[in-house]
């Protein structure tokens, strides 16, 4: 029961933020969109404000890899899931209505937070990673599992946060980004992926 | 105050008389000890034994045209050590490895910049990432991609290994990992063979 107040507050909250801005929002408001009492509020979010905004770019910073998550589900081949992952990603953001608005008007608000979060979400990509890595046979002799899926998790926050000068549409540049700076070192060659993309 | 990666776009920093230089040092003390937002043009002043008159003289844009200064100069320093860093490596590895210790280096051993990001992280983060994070990309890859051209003759491989670097310094510095210290020399090449190397071999096969 809980549980379900705090969902509705998180909500209720973004919402607010798309309507309002991070910087505008008060408890007042998320109280009223939620349709409960700014005490209801408080007592999940004793912070008030600043706690409520934290949690909210940390919830939905979740979500989002939530979704990337289910959208590479079943592809088994690292290398695939990965070039997947990059494509899907890439798109999330530019089409996150939310994070862009954010981005333009407030990104001083926002990025330390997310700067935070990514710490964890980094580590919790990393751990998605490892267990394709240790299955992986083609893993490079020498090389820590658990050492290059962090590397790996750190290069696909960086480049779906910003894709500099890749075009990340562009399933074939995505692959050559994948099997040259996220996996070169990683895995071997072998006669499917040393030449062309094979796609 | 401009983006870094404006400020890196004109890395040609003004030659700066004595005057100038003591100017900057003493903003690069005042916000190391107290951040931006308190840091005033009256407290350059007096940090750098100058008048408020001839700070004004020296930059005429005030406060903006200061940080701005204060920016570029450590861009450009910046990028003179690379440059510095490239033309005694003999091989791509050398070089790989020495822009990686010296800028790792740097930004965890810069005064002003760690007190930013523990204190008003606000004022940094947002350059570091999202669209200003692909300017700063651009810019380093411009003008640091060229300084590879001794061993990556195609200039958009150069830009392409250029931009990878800067990624993996920013990331490994401002989220330090167990695994790698990029500070420590025999810990870069060892990092650099790992997970560089082989890209770049492939990449300029």
């Amino acid at each position: 029961m809980e549980r379900a107040v705090r969902t509705r507050l998180l909500e209720a909250a973004y919402a607010c933020i798309g309507r309002y801005g991070l910087g505008k929002t008060t408890v007042e408001d998320v109280a009223r969109q939620a349709g409960v009492s700014r005490a209801t509020v408080y007592r999940q979010f004793p912070g008030g404000r600043d706690e409520l905004m934290r949690e909210v770019i940390a919830w939905e910073t979740t979500r989002f890899f939530l979704r990337l998550a289910e959208a590479v589900a079943g592809i088994h081949d690292f290398a695939d899931m990965l070039e997947e992952a990059l494509l899907y990603a890439h798109e999330a953001v530019e089409g996150h209505a939310l994070l862009q608005q954010v981005l333009a008007t407030e990104p001083e608000r926002l990025i330390p937070t997310l700067t935070v979060e990514s710490g964890r979400i980094c580590r919790q990509i990393a751990e998605f990673l490892v267990p394709y890595l240790r299955a992986e046979p083609r893993l490079r002799p020498g090389v820590d599992a658990a050492e290059a899926a962090d590397y790996v998790a750190r290069m696909l926050l960086s480049w779906i946060g910003a894709p500099g000068r890749w075009d990340l549409t562009e399933r074939r540049q995505v692959r050559a980004l994948v099997e040259t700076e996220f996996l070169a070192g990683v895995l071997l060659d072998d006669e499917t992926r040393s030449g062309l993309p094979s796609h | 105050m401009q983006s870094v990666a404006e400020a890196v776009a004109e890395p040609a920093a003004q030659e700066l008389d004595a005057a100038g230089a003591r100017v900057l040092d003493a903003a690069l003390r005042c916000i190391s000890r107290w951040g931006l937002a308190k840091t005033t043009v009256d407290d350059v002043a007096r940090e750098a034994g100058v008048g408020r008159a001839t700070l004004y003289r020296l930059f005429p844009g005030g406060r903006e045209a200061l940080l701005d200064a204060v920016v570029s100069r450590e861009v450009a320093r910046a990028v003179g050590r690379l440059e510095a860093g490239a033309r005694r490596s003999a091989a791509l590895e050398d070089v790989i490895v020495a822009w990686l210790v010296d800028v790792a280096t740097t930004l965890a051993g810069h005064p002003a910049l760690q007190f930013l990001l523990a204190h008003e992280p606000e004022s940094v983060l947002p350059q570091l990432a999202f669209g200003r994070c692909n300017a700063l990309l651009d810019r380093a890859a411009t003008l640091t991609g060229p300084l590879l051209a001794r061993w990556v003759p195609n200039p958009e491989q150069q830009a392409r290994a250029a931009e990878w670097v800067t990624r993996v310094v920013l990331s490994y510095t401002l989220a330090p990992s167990p695994d790698a210290d990029l500070r420590d020399p025999a810990s870069a090449r060892r990092f650099a063979r790992t997970f560089i190397l082989p890209g770049l071999a492939r990449a300029t096969a």
